[in-house]
């Protein structure tokens, strides 16, 4: 086994930079790797057949020039630029794929992925869109078919007990990185805006046990370090779709802000709450995936048999541990981002804003193309969002 | 001398022009139920909603539909720039921002249909009934209107699987209880809203209704596949509103017209007449949502003997025709009567002997190729026009994929026109026509290329 000999933000550099380093030593030594898209597949389920999770990004920097022919511009240019890797033979260590229904393009791309890049063994969860009842308990029913055909793939069988420890060791990871957030709520906070999103992004790049330590030996070297972020004018929150990459973040953190805290998928959201330990684990599983996860993807409202809507009582249902977020972490103002094309946070902009301003936290909202290059116009916006916050 | 009296290039069916009329029926009735103080629900457009609403006596309104008719009348403009400014991104759904625009106009005006409103306009609502099926607007836009209105929102899912995850053993029954207690929340929820019982006899009237009127759509569509094609695209879709919104309301009425447009297009197929009024040079698919602001632009094609045969969206599906009489809740049996698993759906279309392979080809590849072509084969299509929506994903993000594989099947070329189905200013006919043009060429090399290939056309 070849052991990292680099820890901390160093190895968290070294990740950033090559992020299918490890796995792919992993993979010499007989381990399969399971790519994912987005936060929906269930890894505790591969965790728990030893099978290492593996989350596919794109790449800002790399031109969409194969992906054009499969899926046209007018689509998220986050998906596009993960398929143009795929096609370009950038994700061919991978065993496996996993997708799930995150959005209309994460769907089709999941099928285009499938035709086209032929990752050897691929599986679409059909999570449903709701928290009904009965949506539930359809997702039970689909994660009972997803643990079948991974142990078809794995070639053994998943019991219970390997399943509620591989839950144990996922959410021991989800502890870790709030431990990581809590080092962002000092004033200046001790790890910045870009670095969280390479920790997080590293971890995703490791098996689970390998992530904890890897953050564990982020948190001890974070707290201790005399290096960190300076203090600056604003404490800035982002919410918003997928930032995978350290540019759009060390915009902000260029100008007079740091960015204290996010509800990113590349950051907080997947990680803060914990999957409920239940006696049959499919259930705790299914109502992580389904209800705890915070995705725009996914219709959730203050009482859904309620004959009567209040509107900010929803929003307050739907949105209030933003405010939550902004009064603990000490955040001024929000930055409210979106890929372009993502219609599942496009929808939400309103909404969210709309909360934000009844809470008093003054928000922006910015919306890129998924390039480096696109980043310099909202960079004027960001700067005169600065100066009205004060 | 004598003058030539040029025809227009489209020959429309006769049949077309009531069905298409009772569309204007759903907003007449919407207003009407309104000032009698009888429930109105905006409605997505989805399979299971209309009956059900229909038997509770509640009036269905499609903003899909509503949108579309704006942007026919070259009036939808003004929404779209009021939903900007209201915030919402320009990228998306061009029916979700002429409603948001539409929804904070009539806010404005304390609840009144805005003046400029076509047709009526759609009255305030007293729910939203919206969709998991099909696109992610369909239930983000509604969840959203929750801006402008205290009306609540019912969310309907429905399953979408991938093809091979259909075919997995238990995915079906798993999917028919799924939808069966997701409808069953639904009608507990509306007898709650309208303090009133479901009347199952009135449910299976107009569930039944509904699926005649399919069965009759999907005739008409058989009949379709004659040379010279015998009802054009467009026609097609102006029937399609009155069985997709008016199915419900209104069974016996839909029913009766239907009957009407199949001997009609019957009488056309009988007799060799075609849609066009001008040779059928090439058959064409249209693959995605129409524009519904430029649909003159298809009589501009027409012109160059371009009849437009099929098309992929508001298809009908196949009949099923099980025996159902064992199933005895009436909600199940609503069901299972529009809902076919994919293993039988592949035996029903391709027959025992062709099945497994394509069933085989499903499970190897990931999706049902053959299936999803089929109809550029049955209809013998000599080209596609693929229809790319800038302002909607689930429309759009497949098309290349099919352009790809429908040229490596079938040698069937694909023509991209950019547009959108509200925004004018997204289409640019003067560009497409001159594409078209160019495109000929195209499908006379192809054609040439199927023959020496032994391929039926």
């Amino acid at each position: 086994m070849v052991v990292a000999t680099k820890q901390g933000m160093a190895r968290v550099d070294e990740l950033y930079q090559e992020r299918s380093q490890r796995v792919r030593e992993l993979k010499a030594e007989g381990k399969k790797v399971v790519g994912y898209l987005c936060i929906y597949p269930v890894l505790e389920m591969m965790t728990a057949l030893d099978l290492v999770p593996y989350r596919v990004v794109g790449d800002m920097r790399e031109p969409i020039t194969k992906a054009d022919h499969y899926m046209p511009p007018v689509v998220c240019p986050f998906l596009r630029s993960c398929l143009d890797l795929g096609l370009k033979g950038k994700y061919d260590f991978l065993d496996g794929m996993v997708t799930s229904h995150i959005c209309d393009v994460g769907s089709s791309l999941s099928g285009v992925w499938n035709y086209t890049v032929k990752t050897p063994y691929h599986y679409h969860i059909d999570t449903p869109h709701t928290v009904h009842d009965t949506s539930l308990e359809q997702l039970r029913g689909l994660l009972g078919a997803f643990r079948n055909s991974l142990e078809e793939f794995a070639g053994k069988k998943m019991t219970d007990a390997m399943l509620t420890k591989a839950i144990v060791l996922h959410n021991e990871q989800r502890a870790l990185v709030r431990e990581l957030y809590e080092l962002k709520k000092p004033d200046p906070p001790l790890i910045s805006g870009a670095e969280t999103i390479k920790v997080i992004k590293a971890v995703q790049s490791l098996p689970t046990g390998e992530g904890n330590a890897l953050l564990r030996s982020v948190i001890a070297e974070v707290k201790t370090r005399k290096n960190g972020p300076v203090k600056k004018a604003a404490r800035l929150m982002v919410w918003g779709s997928i930032l995978d990459e350290t540019a759009f973040i060390k915009m902000i953190e260029n100008l007079d802000a740091n960015v204290v805290m996010d509800d990113t998928c590349v950051g907080s959201r997947p990680f803060f709450d914990d999957v409920k330990l239940t006696l049959d684990p499919i259930d705790g599983l299914a109502r992580h995936y389904l209800v705890d996860i915070k995705c725009p993807r996914t219709f959730r409202a203050r009482d859904f048999y309620a004959t009567k809507k209040n509107y900010m009582e929803d929003l307050k249902a739907r949105f209030s541990y933003l405010a939550d977020y902004a009064r603990d972490w000490k955040a001024n103002g929000v930055i409210v981002e979106s890929v372009r094309y993502c219609d599942t946070h496009g929808y939400e902009v309103p909404g969210v804003r709309d909360y934000l301003k009844e809470v008093g936290l003054p928000s922006i909202y910015l919306e890129h193309d998924y390039t480096e290059g696109a980043l310099a116009p909202l960079r004027t916006r960001v700067q005169g969002f600065l100066e009205i916050i004060g | 001398m004598t003058q030539e009296v040029k025809t227009r290039p489209l020959n429309r069916l006769k049949s077309m022009y009531a069905l298409r009329a009772e569309v204007d029926k759903m907003y007449e009735a919407g207003g009407e139920a309104k000032a009698a103080g009888r429930p109105v629900a905006w409605v997505m457009l989805e399979g299971w909603a209309n009956p059900i609403l229909s038997a509770m006596d509640v009036v269905s309104v499609y903003p899909e539909n509503y949108s579309s008719l704006c942007a026919a009348a070259k009036l939808a403009g003004p929404f779209l720039e009021r939903a900007e400014s209201e915030g919402y991104p320009t990228h998306l759904c061009g029916y979700a921002r002429t409603c948001v625009g539409y929804s904070a106009r009539m806010v404005e005006l304390d609840g009144q249909i805005p003046p400029e409103a076509p047709a009526g306009g759609m009255p305030k609502p007293t729910l939203l009934v919206s969709s998991g099926e099909v696109c992610d607007a369909r239930f983000k836009w509604f969840q959203s209107l929750g801006r402008y209105f205290d009306a609540p929102v019912w969310t309907l899912e429905s399953p979408s699987p991938t093809a091979r995850e259909s075919l997995t053993p238990g995915t079906y029954e798993r999917n028919v209880q799924f939808l069966t207690n997701e409808l069953k929340q639904f009608v507990n929820f509306l007898e709650k809203l309208l303090g009133k019982k479901m009347d199952w006899s009135r449910l299976n009237f107009t569930g039944e209704g509904t699926n005649e009127i399919n069965r009759l759509r999907w005739e008409i569509n058989q009949l379709r596949k004659a040379r010279p094609g015998p009802m054009h695209t467009r026609d097609f879709w102006s029937v399609m509103s009155s069985a997709l919104y008016r199915g419900g309301a209104d069974p016996t009425a839909i029913v009766e017209g239907h009957k009407k447009l199949y001997d009609e297009v019957k009488y056309r197929v009988d007799h060799g007449i075609a849609g066009i009024n001008r040779p059928e040079k090439y058959r064409i698919a249209f693959e995605g949502l129409p524009p519904w602001h430029s649909l003159g632009f298809l009589d501009d094609l027409a012109e160059r003997g371009w009849n437009f045969v099929c098309e992929s969206a508001y298809s009908p599906r196949r009949p099923i025709n099980i025996d159902l009489s064992n199933v005895s809740d009436p909600i199940e049996r609503y069901v299972r009567s529009r809902y076919r698993s994919l293993a039988d759906s592949i035996v029903d279309e391709f027959g025992p002997e062709e099945a497994p392979g394509v069933i085989a080809e499903v499970k190897q590849e990931g999706s049902a190729r053959r299936l999803r072509l089929r109809h550029i084969r049955e209809y013998q299509c000599d080209g596609v026009v693929l229809h790319v929506l800038l302002s909607c994903r689930a429309a759009s993000s497949g098309l290349s994929l099919f352009s790809d594989q429908l040229l490596d099947v079938y040698k069937v070329p694909s023509l991209i026109i950019e547009g959108d189905i509200i925004d004018t200013s997204l289409f640019n006919p003067a560009e497409a026509l001159r594409k078209a043009e160019t495109f000929e060429e195209t499908m006379e090399h192809y054609r040439k290329v199927r023959k020496d290939m032994g391929l039926e056309w």
